[in-house]
């Protein structure tokens, strides 16, 4: 063995690029390989125990009733009609997670770092309470919570003729025809196209008089009034059904189920733990500098933290916001537990027990998982590039 | 180190034909799952995560019920032990998930025999060891009679179990509206009924009555007469092992003969030696081969029917009048006796 044919691929491999390429690749074909192999070995072994495979179910009726949808479905849906009712629930359990846990986690990291003793106490007390236990037993404990808590539906509390509240849920009187509703989504648009040119208009000014604008106030006066102005109007143009009672809680109108109730406080609360000390890290990284810089311009406490600190902060606070965030819609599966019927609990839990299809059904799943957090995180990350700070 | 595990590789592939050909001479060797059990000293039962007098775990952790019964008396048959098992609680959700991963040998918990599962989802149905139907437990204080009369009702199930679709069915059946509040587990939707989440909770009557018993104050519920559906139930196995099914249905169908004959543990000494029922002598190992014939000892039933009992001393003890349950035999009495206990013929 000459010694020249032992260093060509010798100093090949002390190439970076190279050995990175190389080492890519391996992975690449690793992976593929593995996955091939996982399909291939399900696949043999499914045929073997006479296991029915396929995607075919998806069409077929699926006997199965619903009591908590967002969209039209009943026991002669399909199982794909099914999987839209458990997306659509998982996706309206997290966005309003996510809100309650965004505002409670910002009030509440901000709220540590607060001078008054009393509200730094209650803060760092919530977060250590709540980051402690596991998730389960929060989902369990607030679920019992709530429907111990509330009457049996013979005790109903009276919303003032307009509904009640029971242990069965909040019960509402819903439209007959919701199509007037339609301008409430308008409306929301033109209050945020409003607020868009409001904000333009008072920068431009404060830039040239000096003077500034409430636009803060004014753009959730006009994102919020708007469509609420709306909401009223069409309330006139349409019939309601209202909620009467029964022999068992409540027949007719709308209802928020309980275990809605119970889910979207567990993991609001829970997440808003963890947010308020990923907030209150990223205000601890502003430098005190930046505080006194501001202090000495003039600015009140308030203004500190809204236009210097909390911009600032927002770099560091952002992506691991965004874990959060990711974390919270996988964490909503635990309705499960609790009758919230989002796609783990009617897909997973219904579905895949009335078919047999437990490998299809689990890559469905794990898809669309993967595809609603791949979106949250895209979004994110294209809001942190959008207000990420020119230059340092 | 290595020669001397290449040459046990060698001869272990070497003999491997052979022992094949050995096994086929005695046809229930032909099973995998019996060797597999055989090697690994004991069988692997799946049961309900707990109901009394089905499948429940006392605080030492031994598990007694009708369906653990059946376990033991399989592997009775197996090992001439009917402790040598050990039990997997499996929920609604799990229980098919583990049979057909092998993880267990025999699923034995209260599942009701489908079309689908017996089909699409791979398993077979080998005997029906419990024949009911599904009703429904209602505070007393609701004065429900019927359940025609939940109408409205808010009714608490597992998810994906016969009991969710059956309602489904039966209340739109008659135009009468429901609020299905599904759960993972029968123990959630039950608890959850206690908390008054619910009107009813809905299940076989036998296992309601088990259930009941979790109850915070059973005297306050009743179970509701009639039925809404045909449940029956038995252990299931996985499809593609015909020597295991066989086994599975025979110690089962053993159970049912000894009944017949008046067999019991206490008296299966005495029968094997004197009774001069050609069944019986069969049954116990005095004459023919058919513990053989299933690949197991020649005391099989002997052995399961002295350690554990015959079908009748099972359903007394766990269900029947000698438990908690206090369950009629109804329609699991023996055919002779107007029930629907019917075994085939050991010849």
């Amino acid at each position: 063995m000459s010694s020249i044919d032992v260093m060509r691929p010798g100093r090949l491999l002390h190439d970076g690029r190279v050995r990175g390429w190389l080492a890519q690749a391996g992975i690449a074909l690793g992976v593929v390989g593995l996955v091939w192999f996982f399909v291939d070995n399900a696949g043999e072994n499914l045929a073997r125990s006479g296991v029915a495979t396929g995607f075919d179910f998806m069409g077929a009726r699926s006997g199965v009733d619903i009591d908590f949808k967002l969209i039209q479905y009943g026991p002669d849906s399909s199982y794909g009609r099914l999987l839209l009712v458990g997306i659509a629930n998982t996706l309206f359990v997290s966005f309003f997670g996510i809100l309650l846990a965004t505002v409670l986690g910002f009030a509440v990291g901000i709220g540590r770092l607060s001078g008054n003793w009393l509200l730094a106490g209650f803060s760092t007390i919530y977060v250590e309470a709540v980051r402690n236990v596991p998730l389960l037993l929060f989902v369990l404990l607030w679920y019992y919570l709530v429907i111990r808590g509330l009457p049996a539906p013979r005790q109903s509390i009276d919303l003032a003729g307009m509904g009640f509240v029971n242990n069965r849920g909040i019960f509402l009187p819903s439209p007959t025809d919701p199509s007037p509703f339609q301008a409430v989504i308008v409306a929301l648009a033109v209050g945020v196209a409003a607020t868009w040119l409001l904000r333009r208009w008072a920068r431009s000014r404060q830039d040239a008089t000096g003077q500034p604008f409430p636009t803060v106030l004014a753009g959730v006066g006009l994102v919020a009034g708007l469509p609420l102005a709306a909401a009223l109007v069409a309330a006139t143009m349409t019939a309601w059904n209202w909620p009467a009672l029964s022999r068992f809680g409540v027949r007719g109108g709308t209802t928020v189920i309980p275990e809605f109730l119970a889910l979207l406080a567990a993991l609001g609360t829970y997440t808003a733990a963890f947010i308020a000390e990923i907030v209150r890290g990223g205000i601890l990284s502003v430098t005190r500098g930046q505080r006194e810089a501001a202090a000495a311009l003039g600015l009140n406490r308030r203004q500190i933290l809204r236009l210097v600190v909390l911009p600032q902060a927002m770099r560091v606070i952002i992506p691991p916001l965004t874990s959060q965030y990711v974390n919270l819609i996988k964490n909503s599966s635990y309705a499960a537990v609790i009758a919230y019927p989002e796609i783990v609990s009617v897909f997973v839990g219904s579905a895949l027990n009335n078919t047999g299809r437990a490998v299809e059904i689990i890559a469905i799943t794990l898809a669309i998982y993967l595809a609603i957090n791949v979106s949250v995180s895209l979004l994110m990350n294209w809001y942190d590039a959008r207000t990420r700070m020119v230059g340092r | 180190m290595m020669t001397k595990l290449a040459a046990v590789a060698l001869a272990a592939l070497a003999t491997a034909p052979i022992a094949a050909e050995a096994q086929t001479a005695s046809p229930g060797a032909k099973s995998a799952t019996l060797a597999a059990v055989k090697a690994r000293g004991h069988l692997e039962c799946g049961v309900h995560t707990g109901i009394p007098g089905w499948s429940f775990p006392n605080d030492k952790g031994e598990w007694s019920g009708l369906d653990v019964d059946l376990c033991r008396s399989v592997a009775a048959a197996i090992f001439g032990d009917a402790g040598k098992v050990k039990y997997t609680p499996t929920t609604v959700q799990q229980r098919w998930s583990v049979l057909s991963s092998g993880q267990v040998d025999l699923l034995s918990r209260i599942s009701t025999l489908t079309f689908k599962r017996d089909t699409e989802l791979g398993f077979n149905f080998v005997q029906i060891n419990y024949f009911e139907g599904q009703t429904f437990i209602v505070r007393k204080a609701a004065n429900i009679k019927e359940a025609k009369d939940l109408d409205g009702a808010a009714i608490c199930v597992a998810a994906g179990s016969t009991e969710e679709r059956n309602a489904t069915d039966w209340f739109r059946e008659r135009n009468l509206k429901i609020n299905i509040v599904k759960f993972e587990k029968n123990d959630d939707a039950i608890a959850a009924y206690d908390s008054e989440r619910c009107d009813t909770y809905t299940a076989g009557t036998g296992a309601l009555a088990g259930q009941r018993r979790k109850l915070k104050n059973p005297a306050d519920h009743v179970i509701l007469a009639g039925t809404i559906s045909r449940d029956p139930q038995g252990p299931v196995t996985r499809e593609g092992d015909d020597g295991w099914d066989n086994i599975i249905r025979w110690v089962f169908n053993g159970t049912l003969i000894a009944e017949l004959h008046g067999v019991t543990s206490a008296n299966v000494d005495k029968m094997r030696a004197e009774s001069r029922n050609a069944e019986v002598r069969m049954l116990l190992g005095a004459d023919g081969n058919a513990g053989q014939i299933l690949g197991l000892p020649k005391e099989w039933m002997f052995n399961a029917i002295k350690q554990v009992g015959n079908y009748g001393e099972q359903f007394e003890r766990s269900v029947g009048m000698g438990s908690d349950l206090k369950l009629e035999r109804g329609f699991n009495q023996l055919w002779t006796k107007g029930g629907l206990m019917f075994s085939p013929v050991l010849d």
